[in-house]
C-alpha cells in the first residue's frame, strides 16, 4: 500500500496541498467578504457612532465631537419626525388592504384556466417591472389638475358634481394619490407571491367542494383564504417594510408637502441628513428605521412559525 | 361552422357563466392596469407638452394624430441641454459591471461556503443571513460619507462597488449548490481537480437558472435605484437615467413631452428583456421569495 511508503513527505504534499486550497478557498470568498465589510458592515457600525455624534456631511474645520445621546434626543423630541412616523403609518394602512387585495385579486383570477391567461399574467406584471421614477412621471400628468384623466373621470361619473381636485397639492388627498400610485407600481410582486401561493392549494380540495355543492364564494373563504395563510403573513410583511421605506415618490412628487402631510420618515432623514448636511443626526434617524424594520420582520417571523 | 365550434377548434372550450364574468373582469382589469403606461407611450410621440396636456383630458390622451420622434431627438445626444444618451449609456455601464461583478463573486463565495474545507463557513453564513436585515435606506448616510472620504463620489465606482455583493444573493446561490449530490464533488476532487476548477467547469454550468435569477431581480434593482445615485452624483459624468429624468421636476415648467420621451428610452429596455424572459422574470421573483 501506498501509505507505507515515505510517509513524510506524503504527510508534507498533503499538507501543501491543504495550504494551497485554503489559499484558494479565501481567494474566492475574500472579494464579496470584503465589499460587504466596506460597504456594508462599516457604514452599518458608522451610523452607530455618527449617530453619537455631530458629523456633518461636509467636514468642518472643527472635528466632529461625542455629544452623547443628544440627536436621539432631539429626533423624538422634533413633532417633525413624529409627522413623518404617522404619515408613513397612515400610508401603510392604505396601502396594504389596497395593494395586497388588488394583487390577491388578480391572482385568483390568472389562476383560472381561462382564455389568453399567460397574455393577462405578462400584462398584469408590466408595473412591477417599471421603474418608480417613470411612474411618477405617468402619475403626475394624470393628476394633472384641473384637467387631468383623473378629474375628467370623476367629474364625468359625477355629472360634474364633485372635483376637479388637486391631487397632490391637496393637504387631504395627497396621500391617497401617493397611495394609489404606489400600489399600481408594486402589486405585481405580491401578485406573483399569492399565484405561487394558490398554486400550492391541491385542486383535489375544490373538486370534493364542488361535489359537496359549494359554490365560488363558499370554495374562496373556506379553501383559499385558509389556505394562502402563511403567503398572507409574507405578503403583508414585505408591503409594510416597503412601506416604511416610502422615499423616491415623496421625494419627486411632493417634496413631502403640502403641509408636511407626505413626509416619511426616509424622507426626513435624507433632509437632515443630506440638504442640511446633520450625518449625525440623520444617523440618528436611520438607527430608529432600522430597529422599526427590525421589529417589523421579527413580528412576521413569528407569525410565519404559528402559521405553519 | 357555428361560431363557438370554430372557438373550439383553437383551444376554446364553452366557458360557464363564471368563467365568462371572470374574463370580462379580467379583460377590465388588465386595460385599466394598463392604460397608464399606453397614455405614456403616445404621449411620447406628441409634439409638444401644451398638445399632451390638452389631450389628457379626453381619450385623446390614447391617440395621436401626427406621431413625431421629435421629442426623442431632442434628448438622444451626449452633450448640451438633455444629455439623455449619455444617461442611459451610464445606466447601462453602471448595470452590466454590477451584474457581471456580482455573479462572480457571490457565486464563488457561496460555493466555498457550500462545499468548502475551511474552517468558520457556518459562522460566516449565519453572519451574511443577519446582515440581509439591514435595509439599504437605513446606511446610505455613513456610506455618503464613506465614499466622500474614499474620493469615490461623483463616479461610476461608487454607483457599482457598493451593491456588487449582496448576502440575498450568496444565499440564492449557496442554496442551489447545497443540492448538487456530494458525490460530484467528491469525484471531481479525486480526480485532483482544484476548488476552482469545480467551481467553474462543473457549479456556473450547473447554476444557470440561479445565474437568470440573480441577473434578473438584480439588474432590475440597479436599474431602477434612484435614493444612491441622488446622493452620489452631482454632475452629468456618471449621472443614471432614473435621476436624470426625475430632474424634470422641480423645475417651473416640467417639459412633458422631453420627460415623456425620457421615460419611454429608460422603460424599453427592460421590456425587450421582459418580452423575451418572461417566465424568469415571474420564478425570478416568486423564487426570492422561497429564499
Amino acid at each position: 500500500m501506498s501509505e507505507m511508503a515515505l510517509p513524510t513527505t506524503d504527510k508534507r504534499t498533503k499538507l501543501r496541498i491543504a495550504n494551497r486550497e485554503f489559499r484558494q478557498e479565501l481567494g474566492m470568498l475574500m472579494p464579496a467578504l470584503v465589499l460587504l465589510a466596506i460597504f456594508l458592515v462599516v457604514p452599518f457600525l458608522l451610523s452607530f457612532w455618527f449617530s453619537l455624534t455631530n458629523e456633518r456631511l461636509v467636514p468642518r474645520p472643527v472635528p466632529a465631537s461625542f455629544i452623547g445621546l443628544q440627536n436621539f434626543q432631539r429626533v423624538l423630541s422634533d413633532p417633525s419626525f413624529w409627522n413623518s412616523l404617522w404619515n408613513v403609518i397612515r400610508f401603510t394602512l392604505m396601502v396594504l388592504p389596497i395593494q395586497c387585495g388588488f394583487a390577491l385579486l388578480t391572482a385568483v383570477l390568472i389562476n383560472q384556466k381561462l382564455p389568453f391567461r399567460n397574455l393577462f399574467r405578462s400584462l398584469l406584471f408590466l408595473p412591477a417591472i417599471s421603474s418608480m421614477v417613470i411612474v411618477c412621471v405617468i402619475w403626475s400628468t394624470l393628476y394633472q389638475f384641473p384637467t387631468g384623466p383623473l378629474n375628467s373621470l370623476l367629474q364625468g361619473l359625477t355629472f360634474g358634481l364633485a372635483g376637479p381636485v388637486d391631487w397632490l397639492g391637496d393637504s387631504a388627498w395627497s396621500m391617497p394619490a401617493l397611495v394609489l400610485l404606489s400600489a399600481w407600481q408594486a402589486y405585481g410582486f405580491q401578485m406573483i407571491v399569492y399565484l405561487a401561493g394558490l398554486q400550492n392549494i391541491s385542486p383535489e380540495l375544490y373538486d370534493a367542494a364542488k361535489i359537496d355543492g359549494a359554490n365560488a364564494w363558499q370554495r374562496f373563504w373556506h379553501i383559499t383564504m385558509p389556505g394562502l395563510k402563511q403567503t398572507h403573513v409574507f405578503v403583508i410583511l414585505i408591503t409594510t417594510i416597503q412601506a416604511f421605506k416610502l422615499f423616491t415618490q415623496v421625494n419627486i412628487l411632493t417634496q413631502g408637502g403640502p403641509d408636511g402631510r407626505t413626509d416619511t420618515v426616509v424622507h426626513y432623514m435624507i433632509h437632515s441628513g443630506f440638504v442640511e448636511q446633520k450625518v449625525g443626526y440623520a444617523s440618528a434617524v436611520s438607527i430608529i428605521l432600522f430597529v422599526i424594520v427590525l421589529a417589523v420582520s421579527l413580528v412576521q417571523r413569528r407569525l410565519m412559525r404559528d402559521a405553519s | 361552422m357555428s361560431a363557438s365550434t370554430l372557438l373550439q377548434k383553437f383551444g376554446w372550450r364553452r366557458l360557464s357563466r363564471l368563467e365568462i364574468v371572470q374574463l370580462v373582469s379580467l379583460t377590465i382589469i388588465a386595460i385599466v392596469v394598463v392604460s397608464p403606461l399606453i397614455i405614456l407611450v403616445v404621449a411620447s410621440l406628441k409634439p409638444d407638452r401644451f398638445a399632451i396636456l390638452a389631450d389628457m383630458g379626453s381619450m385623446r390622451a390614447f391617440w395621436v394624430d401626427d406621431p413625431t420622434l421629435n421629442n426623442y431627438r431632442e434628448i438622444l445626444s451626449f452633450d448640451g441641454a438633455l444629455p439623455f444618451g449619455r444617461y442611459l449609456v451610464n445606466s447601462v455601464f453602471i448595470l452590466l459591471t454590477t451584474v457581471t461583478g456580482g455573479l462572480l463573486i457571490n457565486s464563488m463565495a457561496a460555493f466555498v461556503l457550500a462545499w468548502g474545507q475551511m474552517r468558520g463557513r457556518a459562522v460566516i453564513l449565519s453572519v451574511l443571513i443577519a446582515l440581509y436585515i439591514i435595509p439599504q435606506e437605513s446606511i446610505v448616510m455613513p456610506l455618503l460619507v464613506l465614499v466622500n472620504k474614499l474620493g469615490m463620489s461623483d463616479g461610476f465606482s461608487a454607483q457599482i462597488l457598493p451593491w456588487m455583493a449582496s448576502p440575498i444573493y450568496i444565499f440564492l446561490f449557496y442554496q442551489f449548490f447545497k443540492q448538487v449530490p456530494k458525490d460530484i464533488v467528491e469525484a471531481a476532487r479525486m480526480d485532483g481537480a482544484s476548488l476552482f476548477r469545480i467551481y467553474w467547469s462543473i457549479f456556473v454550468p450547473l447554476s444557470l437558472p440561479v445565474m437568470a435569477t440573480v441577473t434578473i431581480l438584480l439588474g432590475i434593482d440597479m436599474w431602477n435605484q434612484y435614493l444612491w445615485p441622488m446622493l452620489v452624483t452631482q454632475s452629468d459624468y456618471a449621472r443614471p437615467i432614473s435621476v436624470a429624468i426625475a430632474g424634470f421636476f422641480g423645475q417651473d415648467t416640467v417639459f412633458w413631452n422631453t420627460a415623456m420621451a425620457a421615460s419611454v428610452l429608460m422603460m424599453v429596455p427592460v421590456l425587450v428583456f421582459y418580452l423575451f424572459f418572461q417566465k424568469w422574470f415571474m420564478n425570478s421573483f416568486a423564487g426570492a421569495v422561497k429564499g
